[in-house]
């Protein structure tokens, strides 16, 4: 179980060979949403009603039923305009902030192809999960619990690829294992983002400009959630125990104040 | 049978349990979920996870409603600061030396008085960043701060709690019979509220 909740959670998953990921190419992306549409086929999600937002992208933003979203970045240029699609999911961080800060064994988990996974049956509805992640992916239901991208773990888990991928009709999301997608994408002369950070992500993009440029930040752990946790949790423990402990010595070195009868009343120096 | 002073009602007596018992139980749920590794057995005891969080949560209703009730009944005495009130803190209530007198106190002494501001306080701010986790919007903002607060305002809890019950029972005996019954000794209640009891008109 300790595994589960620390950053080494990645252990006991070979890496190098099972690790399994995504590759987004968003160069190649035409919009299209078949991914939308794909995923939640077969996570038997339902649709949703939006509204004209003036812009194709629909839903604006992941949902407890949209574990895959491409987003529209819409940027006026001299002549014409950027017209650029990146997909929105959860990212599969190697280092999983929402992991470290789950407070339900069990509710989190690492599968063997290194996605994290979850189970809504130990999910407490908490959503500290949120505050946890670098990428403010998790959703949560009507009943507050966490809904979000499996790496499709029930169909990698027999073989197949994920959702998303198999319906991409131009490559733009591919699966395979992380090594063999990070491989191909340096072969082609793309930058790979998320190759490293956060002990790797189980969802990388091929880039060719920076990641600004796609609105894509640089991936950090949460350390403010970090360093208050490690300072907080210690702290505490620290303040009940010499609170207690200094209130015994008092009561075996000073001890108690009775107050007899025929004491003089405390007046004190007045 | 000693002449006896009433020190609280029963209003006072109902909502100091309310707080202490609310506050216990989420004492126990909340280590539990804090320290899921070494203390996750407390949510066990609780009825699982789930069946702790909800008692922590609704657990964490009963609290906020005893500390504005409390409001009501201690923070204007813990308010009314006085000369008496800071010589008091300066020689730490006398309890560092077992001859030390201190000056004669109100019907709160300083640290209560420093325990009623501190539990008031916190239990706000506990109670706020509390409400935001459960149902304030599902933002990485707020859970992210809701988070931090909660965890600073138990910080303080977490110190001055055990102090605060150490101080009324074992440290001055017949203390805690004024949460029981509520009345205490007129000898008793001179040594350690004069000026309380001069003000009252008690003797």
């Amino acid at each position: 179980m300790a595994d589960t909740y620390t950053k080494r959670a990645l252990s006991g998953v070979d890496v190098g060979r099972k690790r399994k990921g995504l590759l987004v190419t968003p160069d190649l992306c035409i919009a299209c949403r078949a991914c939308q549409s794909a995923c939640k086929q077969w996570n038997r999600l339902p649709g949703e009603k939006t509204v004209n937002r003036g812009s194709y992208e629909n839903p604006p933003d992941l949902t407890p039923s949209l574990f895959n979203q491409i987003h529209f970045i819409e940027k006026k240029k001299d002549v014409g305009i950027d017209w650029l699609f990146v997909r929105r999911s959860c990212m599969h961080c190697g280092e999983a902030g929402c992991m470290d800060i789950c407070p339900a064994p069990g509710a989190l988990f690492r599968t063997k192809e290194g996605a994290v996974m979850y189970d809504k049956k130990k999910c407490i509805g908490c959503k500290l999960c949120l505050a946890g992640c670098p990428f403010n992916v998790p959703r949560f239901d009507e009943n507050d619990k966490i809904a979000k991208c499996t790496l499709c773990a029930d169909r990698i888990a027999n073989g197949l690829s994920t959702a998303c991928a198999k319906t991409c009709p131009t490559g733009a999301i591919r699966f395979g294992s992380r090594d063999e997608l990070i491989g191909q994408a340096k072969a082609g002369g793309f930058n790979v983002y998320g190759e490293k950070d956060l002990d790797g992500l189980g969802v990388m993009f091929a880039l060719k400009q920076s990641p600004d440029v796609y609105g894509l930040s640089e991936p950090r752990y949460n350390g403010t959630i970090a360093f208050w946790d490690n300072l907080i949790r210690p702290l505490s423990v620290a303040g009940l125990g010499v609170a207690a402990a200094a209130a015994l010595l008092h009561y075996i070195t000073v001890g108690p104040r009775e107050v007899e009868p025929d004491d003089k009343p405390g007046e004190g120096g007045e | 049978m000693a002449k006896m002073i009433q020190k609280t009602t029963a209003y006072e007596r109902f909502v100091h349990w309310t707080m202490a018992l609310s506050c216990l139980v989420l004492l126990l749920t909340g280590l539990g979920f804090l320290y899921q590794q070494e203390l996750g057995w407390l949510n066990t005891i609780f009825g699982g996870q789930h069946l702790a969080r909800q008692i922590h949560n609704w657990g964490g209703v009963v609290f906020t409603i005893s500390v504005i009730m409390g409001i009501g009944i201690w923070l204007g005495e813990a308010l009314s600061w006085t000369k008496e009130d800071s010589e008091w803190i300066g020689m730490l209530g006398g309890y560092f030396g077992r001859d030390l007198e201190p000056p004669p106190q109100g019907k709160l002494n300083a640290g209560q008085k420093l325990v009623v501001m501190a539990v008031i306080f916190c239990g706000l701010l506990i109670a706020v960043s509390g409400f935001l986790m459960w149902i304030g919007p599902a933002s990485k903002g707020a859970m992210l701060w809701g988070h931090i607060l909660h965890n600073l305002a138990f910080l303080v809890f977490a110190v001055t709690v055990p102090v605060h019950i150490y101080m009324a029972t074992a440290a001055n005996p017949g203390t805690f019979r004024i949460m029981t019954r509520g009345d205490v000794p007129l000898y008793w209640a001179r040594k350690k509220h004069a000026r309380w009891v001069k003000e009252t008109g008690g003797e």
